[in-house]
């Protein structure tokens, strides 16, 4: 696969924070309109890996990053690159829903307003689009000026996937976004990807194997900063070619 | 919690082991019961049908429960997706058991047409086979299939010689023409149940490995249209 037919490519990337290696020689490309998982037990890097995709690890003090990740042709650590550029194209939703204190319409229109959107209509359509697309409209139409903190939890997680879509990006990473939600929300949520993927490309960190083999296209299996294997869902799942992928989704790890 | 679902998985295996045993016991027993014509041994295997049927219900039972609670994936999802045919095709090679038996009842009483050789000699194979499935399963090795196809087809040439002979007899004396439709029955019995060991050896093939392969003598089958 070329850098083309891949939306990111990592090359023998490797992150230290301060003396700790955390990424060793991660090579990885991603596939544009698919859903990747990253799995792997606790502190295995899949985090730090998926931070890496839109710098978000630039704020870490101490952090330092070796090799390159392409995001198309562009490598997004190379000089004069602006990481809030990178940002909006690659958009980032967290474990838990963080709404800013704000209504839900603010919410989503803070990011096209700090873009110098200031239209009212264009950002009210805006709002509705993005909405839509991350499937809370319908709950949340009638209540747009009220506080996003009186949303429930997996409403706050669509919401924050909403505001992520405002600016349009590319692609959206997910640092288990269903981990603090209950079954429904999580299912909903699990739905939205599986909606998403058709005009995003989905990157997803989560420790539930049954929600990586429901939702993604594509997993890695993480372990000790080293990428160990990554191949389509099925295959992992079903015939992981590693020892160590197989010892760990099948429970024997460690 | 892992402990228990290993637990769970390793005492599943012990029952389709267990059942395993029990269904290739119920075949070599009919068939020595119709040697002998040994009624007393036919009526203890027409006594273990309802064994094995509850075995089949209660691995079934089993193997949806560890599903459902434990979601298992890789090679113990294949472990249990094995499992869940090995009962069907273990249960049916019981129950061909059970129909020899039923037939060496009903001709009981009446001397053999000749002294019986092929079909204990074809369900010895099959009892190989039988076993060497078994074997592959619980010791996780493909080693004991490598030969499996051919050895199937020995079973089929096995099934056709009887048939002919048979038809030899029919066709000299027709007073034989009961005790020998009979014999051609449990050829084909026989037969079925290599196939269904077989087909145990496939699915124990995935369970190993993670590959589907075909072991069938006459090859892979193709839908029409695909």
């Amino acid at each position: 696969m070329s850098k083309r037919e891949s939306i990111i490519q990592t090359k023998d990337l490797n992150l230290w924070y301060g003396t700790t290696q955390a990424l060793i020689d991660v090579n990885l490309k991603m596939k544009p309109n698919k859903v990747t998982a990253l799995i792997g037990p606790s502190g295995c890097g899949k985090s730090t890996l998926i931070r890496c995709f839109n710098r978000m690890n630039d704020v870490i003090p101490e952090c330092k990053v070796k090799g390159q990740v392409y995001y198309h042709d562009k490598d997004i650590y190379g000089p004069g690159v602006d990481a809030v550029e990178i940002r909006k194209k690659i958009g980032m939703v967290f474990q838990k829903p963080n709404p800013f204190p704000k209504s839900i319409f603010e919410n989503i229109a803070y990011g096209p307003r700090v873009q110098g959107v200031n239209n009212r209509k264009k950002l009210e359509s805006i709002v509705e689009k993005s909405l839509k697309n991350a499937g809370l409209w319908e709950e949340a139409k009638d209540r747009l000026e009220d506080s996003a903190m009186g949303l429930s939890g997996g409403q706050q997680q669509r919401l924050c996937i909403a505001r992520s879509l405002a600016v349009e990006p590319e692609i959206i990473l997910m640092d288990e976004p269903c981990s603090a939600l209950d079954p429904i929300a999580t299912a909903k949520i699990e739905e939205l990807i599986r909606d998403l993927v058709k005009r995003y490309t989905v990157v997803i960190v989560t420790h539930n194997m049954q929600q990586a083999a429901r939702v993604s296209d594509y997993t890695a299996y993480m372990y000790l900063g080293k990428m160990i294997e990554f191949g389509e869902t099925t295959q992992i799942f079903e015939n992981p070619q590693e020892e160590l992928t197989e010892n760990y989704i099948t429970g024997r790890f460690g | 919690m892992v402990k228990e679902f290993h637990d769970a998985l390793d005492a599943l295996s012990q029952k389709v082991l267990e059942m395993g045993r029990l269904s290739e016991e119920m075949l070599n027993n009919a068939v020595l019961s119709l040697r002998d014509m040994d009624v007393e041994l036919a009526q203890n295997v027409l006594a273990k049908k309802a064994c094995i049927s509850e075995m089949d219900a209660e691995i079934e039972e089993e193997a949806l429960r560890i599903l459902t609670l434990f979601n298992p994936m890789a090679s113990d999802m294949r472990r249990i997706a094995a499992v869940l045919k090995m009962i069907t095709y273990l249960a049916r090679i019981g129950r061909y058991g059970k129909d020899i038996a039923k037939i060496t009842v009903e001709l009981a009483g009446q001397p053999h047409v000749k002294k019986l050789v092929s079909i204990p000699y074809m369900a010895s194979e099959v009892g190989f086979l039988i076993r060497d499935s078994l074997k592959a399963f619980e010791e996780e090795t493909i080693e004991p299939l490598k030969d499996f196809t051919e050895r199937e087809k020995n079973i089929d040439e096995l099934r056709y010689s009887i048939f002919r002979e048979c038809l030899t007899y029919m066709m000299e004396d027709s007073k034989t023409i009961t005790r020998c439709t009979r014999y051609i029955m449990v050829a084909r019995y026989l037969e079925r149940c290599g196939d269904h060991a077989v087909k145990m050896g496939e699915k124990i093939h995935y369970m190993i490995t993670g590959e589907h392969i075909d072991l069938d003598p006459t090859g892979p089958e193709t839908c029409p249209g695909t």
